[in-house]
Protein backbone atom coordinates (compact mmCIF):
# COMPACT_ATOMS: atom_id res chain seq x y z
CA UNK A 1 0.00 0.00 0.00
CA UNK A 2 1.17 3.36 -1.10
CA UNK A 3 -0.23 6.56 0.99
CA UNK A 4 0.49 10.05 -0.05
CA UNK A 5 -0.01 13.34 0.98
CA UNK A 6 -2.69 14.64 -1.36
CA UNK A 7 -4.66 11.30 -1.74
CA UNK A 8 -8.22 12.14 -1.48
CA UNK A 9 -10.75 9.74 0.59
CA UNK A 10 -13.66 9.28 -2.13
CA UNK A 11 -16.88 11.26 -1.21
CA UNK A 12 -19.92 10.22 1.08
CA UNK A 13 -22.76 12.09 0.22
CA UNK A 14 -25.82 11.66 3.02
CA UNK A 15 -29.41 13.27 2.32
CA UNK A 16 -30.18 13.82 6.42
CA UNK A 17 -33.88 13.92 6.67
CA UNK A 18 -35.92 15.09 9.81
CA UNK A 19 -36.99 11.07 10.69
CA UNK A 20 -33.44 10.16 10.59
CA UNK A 21 -32.59 13.60 13.44
CA UNK A 22 -35.47 11.83 15.61
CA UNK A 23 -33.99 8.00 14.60
CA UNK A 24 -30.17 9.77 15.83
CA UNK A 25 -31.47 11.44 18.72
CA UNK A 26 -33.20 7.95 20.36
CA UNK A 27 -29.97 6.15 19.35
CA UNK A 28 -27.70 8.53 20.97
CA UNK A 29 -29.72 9.70 23.68
CA UNK A 30 -29.50 13.09 23.10
CA UNK A 31 -32.82 14.62 22.91
CA UNK A 32 -32.12 18.12 22.96
CA UNK A 33 -35.27 20.06 21.48
CA UNK A 34 -33.32 21.71 18.31
CA UNK A 35 -33.03 18.66 16.26
CA UNK A 36 -36.37 17.93 16.13
CA UNK A 37 -39.28 20.31 17.20
CA UNK A 38 -39.29 23.46 15.10
CA UNK A 39 -40.96 26.11 16.81
CA UNK A 40 -38.52 25.26 19.92
CA UNK A 41 -35.23 25.32 17.41
CA UNK A 42 -36.82 29.06 15.99
CA UNK A 43 -37.30 29.77 19.94
CA UNK A 44 -33.58 29.87 20.20
CA UNK A 45 -32.29 31.91 17.33
CA UNK A 46 -31.85 28.81 14.95
CA UNK A 47 -33.40 28.59 11.18
CA UNK A 48 -35.22 25.45 12.02
CA UNK A 49 -34.02 21.86 13.46
CA UNK A 50 -30.53 21.38 12.27
CA UNK A 51 -27.97 18.34 12.71
CA UNK A 52 -26.74 16.91 15.70
CA UNK A 53 -22.81 17.57 15.73
CA UNK A 54 -22.32 14.57 16.76
CA UNK A 55 -24.42 13.02 13.96
CA UNK A 56 -21.92 14.50 11.39
CA UNK A 57 -18.83 13.08 13.21
CA UNK A 58 -21.06 9.58 12.86
CA UNK A 59 -21.08 10.84 8.62
CA UNK A 60 -17.39 11.32 8.54
CA UNK A 61 -16.45 8.17 10.80
CA UNK A 62 -18.12 6.50 8.44
CA UNK A 63 -15.96 8.08 5.21
CA UNK A 64 -12.83 7.37 7.10
CA UNK A 65 -13.95 3.62 7.97
CA UNK A 66 -15.41 3.25 4.36
CA UNK A 67 -12.03 4.08 3.14
CA UNK A 68 -9.79 2.72 5.43
CA UNK A 69 -11.22 -0.85 5.78
CA UNK A 70 -9.22 -3.61 7.36
CA UNK A 71 -6.05 -1.97 6.63
CA UNK A 72 -5.35 0.16 9.60
CA UNK A 73 -6.91 1.13 13.13
CA UNK A 74 -8.26 4.54 13.78
CA UNK A 75 -6.65 6.33 16.42
CA UNK A 76 -7.67 9.54 17.02
CA UNK A 77 -10.81 11.24 15.71
CA UNK A 78 -11.84 15.28 16.15
CA UNK A 79 -13.96 17.23 14.43
CA UNK A 80 -15.10 20.99 15.47
CA UNK A 81 -18.48 21.76 14.82
CA UNK A 82 -18.24 25.46 12.35
CA UNK A 83 -21.54 25.72 11.10
CA UNK A 84 -25.53 24.27 11.35
CA UNK A 85 -26.99 22.23 9.04
CA UNK A 86 -30.23 21.26 8.45
CA UNK A 87 -32.26 18.09 7.22
CA UNK A 88 -33.29 18.30 3.54
CA UNK A 89 -30.02 19.41 2.42
CA UNK A 90 -27.59 17.37 1.05
CA UNK A 91 -24.51 16.80 2.87
CA UNK A 92 -21.25 15.79 1.44
CA UNK A 93 -18.05 14.15 3.98
CA UNK A 94 -14.66 14.49 2.14
CA UNK A 95 -10.94 14.11 3.31
CA UNK A 96 -7.58 13.65 2.13
CA UNK A 97 -4.69 12.69 3.48
CA UNK A 98 -2.22 15.40 5.29
CA UNK A 99 0.73 13.49 6.15
CA UNK A 100 2.56 10.26 5.88
CA UNK A 101 5.18 9.54 8.42
CA UNK A 102 5.80 5.25 7.98
CA UNK A 103 2.65 3.93 9.48
CA UNK A 104 1.08 6.73 10.87
CA UNK A 105 -0.74 8.80 8.33
CA UNK A 106 -2.98 12.00 9.35
CA UNK A 107 -6.08 12.81 7.34
CA UNK A 108 -8.26 15.86 7.24
CA UNK A 109 -11.93 15.39 6.82
CA UNK A 110 -14.84 17.56 6.53
CA UNK A 111 -18.44 17.94 5.88
CA UNK A 112 -19.64 20.71 3.26
CA UNK A 113 -23.19 21.82 3.03
CA UNK A 114 -24.90 22.12 -0.46
CA UNK A 115 -23.11 25.39 -0.84
CA UNK A 116 -19.60 24.31 -0.25
CA UNK A 117 -19.47 25.62 2.79
CA UNK A 118 -17.19 23.63 5.69
CA UNK A 119 -19.46 23.43 8.31
CA UNK A 120 -17.62 20.54 9.97
CA UNK A 121 -13.84 20.10 10.16
CA UNK A 122 -11.66 17.47 11.34
CA UNK A 123 -8.64 14.97 11.46
CA UNK A 124 -7.82 11.66 12.10
CA UNK A 125 -4.87 9.60 12.80
CA UNK A 126 -4.80 6.48 11.54
CA UNK A 127 -2.02 3.51 12.18
CA UNK A 128 -1.58 1.56 9.16
CA UNK A 129 -0.26 -1.58 10.70
CA UNK A 130 -4.00 -2.70 11.24
CA UNK B 1 -19.56 41.05 39.37
CA UNK B 2 -22.09 40.57 37.21
CA UNK B 3 -24.86 37.16 36.57
CA UNK B 4 -22.52 35.66 33.63
CA UNK B 5 -19.35 36.47 35.77
CA UNK B 6 -20.98 34.27 39.03
CA UNK B 7 -22.07 31.44 36.84
CA UNK B 8 -18.57 31.14 35.51
CA UNK B 9 -16.89 30.90 38.72
CA UNK B 10 -19.20 28.48 40.05
CA UNK B 11 -18.74 26.19 37.20
CA UNK B 12 -15.04 26.64 37.66
CA UNK B 13 -15.24 25.65 40.84
CA UNK B 14 -16.19 22.42 38.89
CA UNK B 15 -13.42 21.73 37.25
CA UNK B 16 -11.07 18.63 37.59
CA UNK B 17 -14.01 17.32 39.75
CA UNK B 18 -15.00 13.84 38.30
CA UNK B 19 -19.23 13.89 37.64
CA UNK B 20 -20.78 10.54 38.73
CA UNK B 21 -19.30 7.15 36.77
CA UNK B 22 -22.14 5.22 34.45
CA UNK B 23 -21.96 1.52 33.59
CA UNK B 24 -23.18 0.61 29.88
CA UNK B 25 -23.26 -2.81 28.69
CA UNK B 26 -22.76 -2.67 24.50
CA UNK B 27 -25.22 -4.66 22.69
CA UNK B 28 -25.80 -5.53 19.93
CA UNK B 29 -29.40 -4.38 19.31
CA UNK B 30 -28.57 -0.77 20.09
CA UNK B 31 -25.41 -0.80 17.81
CA UNK B 32 -27.83 -1.77 15.12
CA UNK B 33 -29.92 1.13 15.98
CA UNK B 34 -27.26 3.36 15.99
CA UNK B 35 -25.58 2.71 12.55
CA UNK B 36 -28.86 2.72 10.89
CA UNK B 37 -29.43 6.04 12.43
CA UNK B 38 -26.35 7.48 10.96
CA UNK B 39 -27.07 5.44 7.42
CA UNK B 40 -23.33 3.40 7.98
CA UNK B 41 -24.52 -0.30 6.31
CA UNK B 42 -20.77 -1.90 7.60
CA UNK B 43 -21.34 -5.29 8.48
CA UNK B 44 -18.25 -4.75 10.69
CA UNK B 45 -20.60 -2.87 12.91
CA UNK B 46 -22.68 -6.06 14.02
CA UNK B 47 -19.85 -6.89 16.42
CA UNK B 48 -17.51 -3.98 16.73
CA UNK B 49 -18.41 -0.10 17.91
CA UNK B 50 -18.01 2.54 15.08
CA UNK B 51 -16.24 5.45 15.88
CA UNK B 52 -18.69 7.79 17.36
CA UNK B 53 -20.32 5.07 19.41
CA UNK B 54 -19.19 5.65 23.08
CA UNK B 55 -21.66 8.85 23.08
CA UNK B 56 -24.45 7.00 22.92
CA UNK B 57 -23.46 4.52 25.70
CA UNK B 58 -23.38 7.60 28.48
CA UNK B 59 -23.93 10.64 28.44
CA UNK B 60 -20.94 12.65 26.59
CA UNK B 61 -21.17 15.93 29.53
CA UNK B 62 -21.62 16.07 33.46
CA UNK B 63 -24.48 17.60 33.90
CA UNK B 64 -24.69 21.18 35.10
CA UNK B 65 -27.84 22.91 35.74
CA UNK B 66 -26.31 26.02 36.30
CA UNK B 67 -24.86 26.31 33.13
CA UNK B 68 -28.36 26.65 31.34
CA UNK B 69 -28.79 29.94 33.32
CA UNK B 70 -26.36 31.21 30.40
CA UNK B 71 -27.37 32.63 27.41
CA UNK B 72 -30.37 30.59 25.96
CA UNK B 73 -29.18 27.19 24.35
CA UNK B 74 -26.44 24.96 23.96
CA UNK B 75 -24.00 24.13 20.69
CA UNK B 76 -21.40 21.57 20.03
CA UNK B 77 -18.44 23.00 19.26
CA UNK B 78 -16.36 20.03 18.92
CA UNK B 79 -15.68 16.80 19.69
CA UNK B 80 -12.13 14.41 19.94
CA UNK B 81 -12.39 10.71 20.45
CA UNK B 82 -8.74 9.13 21.33
CA UNK B 83 -8.75 4.90 20.64
CA UNK B 84 -6.89 2.50 22.88
CA UNK B 85 -8.95 -0.10 21.93
CA UNK B 86 -11.54 -1.58 20.24
CA UNK B 87 -14.84 -1.89 22.13
CA UNK B 88 -17.26 -4.66 21.35
CA UNK B 89 -20.30 -6.39 21.75
CA UNK B 90 -20.68 -7.52 25.10
CA UNK B 91 -17.95 -5.40 26.73
CA UNK B 92 -18.93 -3.99 29.64
CA UNK B 93 -17.78 0.18 29.79
CA UNK B 94 -17.30 2.40 32.73
CA UNK B 95 -17.91 6.01 31.63
CA UNK B 96 -16.16 8.85 33.78
CA UNK B 97 -16.73 12.11 32.97
CA UNK B 98 -15.28 15.36 33.94
CA UNK B 99 -15.61 19.18 33.45
CA UNK B 100 -11.84 20.03 32.46
CA UNK B 101 -12.50 23.74 31.58
CA UNK B 102 -14.79 26.57 31.58
CA UNK B 103 -14.13 29.93 29.92
CA UNK B 104 -15.99 32.88 28.73
CA UNK B 105 -15.65 34.54 25.36
CA UNK B 106 -16.98 37.56 24.04
CA UNK B 107 -17.32 38.41 20.14
CA UNK B 108 -19.54 40.49 18.19
CA UNK B 109 -22.36 38.60 18.51
CA UNK B 110 -22.59 38.67 22.38
CA UNK B 111 -20.82 36.36 25.04
CA UNK B 112 -20.30 33.08 24.78
CA UNK B 113 -19.98 30.38 27.43
CA UNK B 114 -17.52 27.18 26.78
CA UNK B 115 -17.33 23.63 28.51
CA UNK B 116 -14.58 21.36 27.77
CA UNK B 117 -15.41 17.99 28.85
CA UNK B 118 -13.51 14.83 29.30
CA UNK B 119 -15.06 10.88 29.44
CA UNK B 120 -12.83 8.39 30.37
CA UNK B 121 -14.11 4.74 28.92
CA UNK B 122 -12.82 1.50 30.90
CA UNK B 123 -14.01 -1.87 29.75
CA UNK B 124 -14.41 -4.86 32.13
CA UNK B 125 -11.34 -5.76 32.38
CA UNK B 126 -10.21 -2.78 33.98
CA UNK B 127 -8.54 -0.98 30.70
CA UNK B 128 -8.77 2.27 29.82
CA UNK B 129 -10.14 1.75 25.57
CA UNK B 130 -11.14 5.52 24.83
CA UNK B 131 -11.17 8.86 25.83
CA UNK B 132 -13.74 11.67 24.29
CA UNK B 133 -12.79 15.36 25.24
CA UNK B 134 -16.14 17.49 23.91
CA UNK B 135 -16.46 21.46 23.71
CA UNK B 136 -19.83 21.89 24.85
CA UNK B 137 -21.22 26.08 24.37
CA UNK B 138 -23.85 27.98 25.85
CA UNK B 139 -25.04 31.26 23.60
Amino acid sequence: MSLKVGDEIPELVKHPTTRQLVQYAGAQGDFYEIHYDQAYAQSVGLPGVILHGLLKAGFLGQLVTDWLGDRGTLKTFEVSYRGIDQPARPYTCRGRVTKVDGDQVELEVWGEDSTGNRTTVGTATLDMKG
Amino acid sequence: MTATTSIVDRLRARIGQDGPATEAMVEAGHLKRFVEAIGDPNPRWAEEAPPTFLVALAPASVHLAEAEEYGKGWLNGGNRFEYLEPVKVGDRIKATGRVADVYEKTGSSGSLLFIIFETDYVNQEGRLVARLRGTAIRR
